[in-house]
Parts: structure tokens; C-alpha cells; sequence
């Protein structure tokens, strides 16, 4: 029996990364799980990797729409019936640069792929969360979330705002069953590092290799973090013994943040 | 297949409360555990109770003593073979006093039952896990690491001092195999807390224990207090392998009572 049989789960940025290894991990604790993503191709290349037959569904949406945000949440209740488990995990930046050379067009970029889809998808999840009296919120924020990097303000800024929407939701929903919080991971290479990595090293001043060199350096551990790092304690805080844990910023990352 | 199979673990104060949670927990996971406390005969109803046949064993005395502290570690070592999880555990108020009326005493006592005991312990593990390079130091904190209550100067003292040891500590060691980290709970209902909680309520100005407990609770956002078994998951989480990247976190189960 897993910690999470019969839960009902929706993961944005689901079919790779780190949404991917939550899901998966849902998926082995006997939840069903809704994985999100912008490619059919990728969506269908991750279910048949998976494995999962029933328990893991695919739908199509970007989460820099409002309107994809509420029916991926609405569509995973229909689905399988409710939802249980939300985990706000797409995410990303582009167009990094020092602050004095930084465009509108970047700042609001990542508000809107990072912030302004995990207020959307927590606001609606919470529409079927409350009358429930149940559920477990989870922001993959970072652990830029808690400090700030020269050169990539942009996202530094959108996980900021998202661990005090964390802080403040937990606080309005504690005492009715759901819990929610913000995990911060340090730097891990997925494929989304990959593709951006570069520019956010250029707008550092340094090449890829040097930025996850940098990362490896602040850590504790001196190496970078995985996925299932993360995925570990998304369990952990979805099951019934996370009940107790809400409003929290979680650090798994290497020992880089200072608190 | 339990999580924490053929690993060994030693807990301060964990015949009762919190200590206990985590050995019954570890237990569950297939480690083997020596608790330690100050009570033998709690001591030997402990071990009666967790019915671990040589999964557990019981090592007397006072975590306010070096002597105790080391030597949990080392009879651990001895009984076992190795130490893979030392958990510090034990600590708590020893007199709810303001700053401007706590005794020289009161204070050392403090200082020894919560933080000293920590280092010792630490150390004695460090020193066996980092030939090994591997090892987990568990260090029971508290919201008051974060906080600061009126009549509590020596318990949030060192439980702020713990989470620095931690945080530390987990530089040094990051690349040996060993992780260091605490935890971090709200008010949990142990027996230290019904022992001490009513003189705590009167101190603190808040009339009684029901009113203690009501106020910590008050103060979370779940509206009640933490668990046993909420803390004991954590614990095991950061014992396992599958928290090998995880170090120096301050990792929270207080329902969200801290700001940060």
C-alpha cells in the first residue's frame, strides 16, 4: 500500500524534469496523477515511459494561460473524480539579464510562467480543495526562492513571490485540511537547465559549464541536486504524515541556503 | 524492503515523546536503535513495548552530561558495529523564567541540556562517520530556533545555537557522505511539556496549561499542534538514503508557525 492510494494528483510541467519525477513518484504511492505540458509528442513520449496505464493522464496546456490553468485543474477533476494533490511545478525564465539591462517584456515572462501559474492553478484548486475539506498544495519554487544571483533576477523575483503566496494561502487554509507549501530545490540539470542555462551564464558572465560549476560550489554537498530529490519530500508532504507541515519553504539544496 | 534497512541509529531522549517516535519509526524502517534516557526503569518498558528483540537496546542517563552523551555513541558503536544515524534529541525548558530573574544555574543547565549536549553528541558521531563517510546527524530543534517567546531566553537561545551547529557542521561534511540537519517542530504534547507546561503557562502570563496549549496552537496556521508522527516522517526522510542531497535544512514541521 503506498502513502498516497486513491489521492488524486495534477502536475504542471509534468512530462520531464522534475514534475516528471513527482509524478512518477505519485504514481508508485498509488495516486493518479494529471501530467501538464506544451507538446502532445512530449506529453505521449512521457505516458508510455511511465507506464502507469489509467493512473497517469496527459493534457495539453500552456501554463502562461490563465485559461489552461483552470481547465487542466477543472479537467483533472474530471477526470478522476477530485483532486487531492496539486504540485505548481512549470517554470522557467528567459531573457536574463542585470537588472539595468533587463526588459519589461523578461520581468513579466517569468511572473507569468512562474508566479502568476501557481496563483492560478492554487486559486482554482482551492474552488475544489475547500468544500473538501482536504488537500496539499506544493509550489516548486527554488532555492532562488530564499536567495538572489547576480543576473537572473527574474527568476529569483517570480520564486520570491511565490513563497509568500505560499506563506499567506497556508495561512488562510490551515485550519480547513490543505496544506501549502514551497519546495526549494537547488540547481538540478533538467532539460529546461539545459536549454536556458547558457543565456542565464552569459548574463552572469560565465559559460554553462562555469554557472553549474558555481552552483555545485555554494552547495554543501558540492554537487548539484537530482530530481528525485525533489520528488522525495513532494511525497512526504502529500501523504497524510506531511499533514503538519504548511506555509514552509523547504530547502533540498545541497546545504546552499542560508535559511 | 524498509527505508532504513541494516542501518543503526542512537537517540537521546528516546524512550518518550518525540525520541521515541523517531525510534519507533527507524524501527518500522528496519534499523536498529539504542535510546537513550534518563529513567531505567521508562528505559526498560521502552524496550518492553517495542518488542524489537536486538533492534533495540536501552543506554541510562543524562544528555545533560558529556559523559552520557559520548558514551550513548560509543556503546552504540560497540553493541552494533557501527553508527549510522545519531539523533540529538532530548533538551527542553528547564525553568520559564525572563531574562532578568533566570539563575546563573538555570541558565548552564540549559546551555548543557540543549545545546552542549548537541555538540557532544555531534562531535563523537563526526568523528566515527567521517572515516566511514557516511553518516546522518539528526538534531531536534524547534520553532523557537526561529522565534522568540517572552520567558523562553534559554531555550530559544540554544535552539537558535543548534540550528547554526547544524547549519555549520553540514558545510564541513558536505562531501563525505554525511548530511546534518535538524528539524524543526511546533509544540508537540510530551511528557517534558505536561511536566513543565503548567509552571511554563504561569510564567508566560497565560493563566493556565489549556491556555498554553490553545496559544501555540493559535499560532500555527493548522490550528492545532504538531504530532509525534509528523516529526518521526521527517526524521526518517532525512535518515534514508533518499535524502543523501539533502544538508544543513532546517526542515520545518510546526504547521506553519515560523516566517521563515
Amino acid at each position: 500500500m503506498g502513502v498516497l492510494e486513491g489521492r488524486v494528483a495534477c502536475v504542471t510541467g509534468g512530462t520531464r524534469g522534475i514534475g516528471r519525477a513527482i509524478a512518477e513518484a505519485f504514481v508508485r504511492e498509488g495516486a493518479n496523477v494529471v501530467i501538464n505540458g506544451r507538446s502532445e509528442e512530449k506529453g505521449a513520449q512521457a505516458l508510455a515511459e511511465m507506464g502507469a496505464g489509467a493512473a497517469a493522464t496527459f493534457i495539453a496546456g500552456d501554463v502562461k494561460q490563465r485559461e489552461a490553468c483552470e481547465s487542466l485543474v477543472d479537467a483533472t477533476v474530471a477526470r478522476y473524480g477530485r483532486i487531492d494533490i496539486l504540485v505548481a511545478n512549470a517554470g522557467g525564465g528567459t531573457g536574463h539579464a542585470p537588472v539595468a539591462d533587463l526588459t519589461d517584456e523578461a520581468m513579466q515572462d517569468a511572473l507569468v510562467w512562474n508566479f502568476w501559474h501557481t496563483f492560478w492553478t492554487m486559486r482554482r484548486s482551492l474552488h475544489h480543495m475547500i468544500p473538501q475539506g482536504s488537500g496539499r498544495i506544493m509550489a516548486v519554487s527554488s532555492v532562488e526562492g530564499k536567495v538572489g544571483k547576480p543576473g537572473i533576477s527574474i527568476y529569483v523575483v517570480a520564486k520570491h513571490a511565490i513563497n509568500g503566496l505560499v506563506k499567506s494561502a497556508a495561512k488562510e487554509v490551515g485550519a480547513l485540511g490543505i496544506t501549502v507549501n514551497a519546495l526549494c530545490p537547488g540547481a538540478i540539470e533538467t532539460d529546461v537547465m539545459k536549454a536556458e542555462g547558457p543565456a542565464a551564464a552569459a548574463a552572469m558572465g560565465l559559460t554553462y559549464q562555469g554557472l553549474l560549476d558555481l552552483f555545485a560550489s555554494e552547495a554543501a554537498i558540492k554537487r548539484l541536486n537530482e530530481v528525485e530529490d525533489v520528488a522525495n519530500v513532494a511525497v512526504l508532504l502529500a501523504s497524510d504524515a506531511g499533514g503538519g507541515i504548511t506555509g514552509s519553504m523547504i530547502s533540498i539544496d545541497g546545504g546552499t541556503s542560508p535559511y | 524492503m524498509g527505508k532504513l534497512d541494516g542501518k543503526v541509529a542512537c537517540i537521546t531522549g528516546g524512550t518518550r515523546s518525540i525520541g521515541r517516535g523517531m525510534a519507533d519509526a527507524f524501527l518500522a524502517e528496519g534499523a536498529s536503535v539504542v535510546v537513550n534516557g534518563r529513567d531505567e526503569a521508562k528505559g526498560q518498558a521502552c524496550l518492553a513495548e517495542m518488542a524489537a528483540g536486538d533492534r533495540a537496546a536501552f543506554y541510562p542517563g543524562d544528555s545533560a552530561k558529556q559523559a552520557t552523551v559520548e558514551g550513548l555513541v560509543d556503546f552504540t558503536i560497540e553493541r552494533y558495529g557501527h553508527l549510522d544515524i545519531c539523533c540529538l534529541n532530548s533538551g527542553g525548558v528547564v525553568n520559564t523564567a525572563p531574562v532578568a530573574q533566570m539563575t546563573d544555574e538555570e541558565w548552564a543547565l540549559e546551555i548543557d541540556w540543549n545545546l552542549n549536549h548537541v555538540f557532544w553528541g555531534m562531535r563523537r558521531a563526526l568523528q566515527h562517520m567521517i572515516p566511514r563517510q557516511s553518516g546522518r546527524i539528526i538534531v531536534t530543534s524547534s520553532v523557537e530556533g526561529k522565534l522568540g517567546k517572552p520567558g523562553l531566553p534559554g531555550y530559544s537561545a540554544t535552539k537558535h545555537a543548534v540550528n547554526g551547529l547544524v547549519k555549520a557542521a553540514a558545510q564541513e561534511v558536505g562531501t563525505l557522505g554525511i548530511t546534518v540537519n535538524a528539524v524543526l517542530p511546533g509544540l508537540v504534547e510530551t511528557d517534558i511539556l505536561r511536566a513543565t507546561g503548567p509552571d511554563s503557562a504561569i510564567a508566560m502570563g497565560v493563566g493556565s496549561y489549556e491556555a498554553l496549549l490553545d496559544l501555540f496552537a493559535q499560532e500555527a496556521a493548522i490550528k492545532r499542534l504538531n504530532t509525534v508522527e509528523e516529526v518521526a516522517a521527517v526524521a526518517v526522510l532525512l535518515a534514508s538514503d533518499a535524502a543523501r542531497n539533502m544538508t544543513g535544512c532546517l526542515f520545518p514541521v510546526d504547521g506553519g508557525t515560523m516566517p521563515y
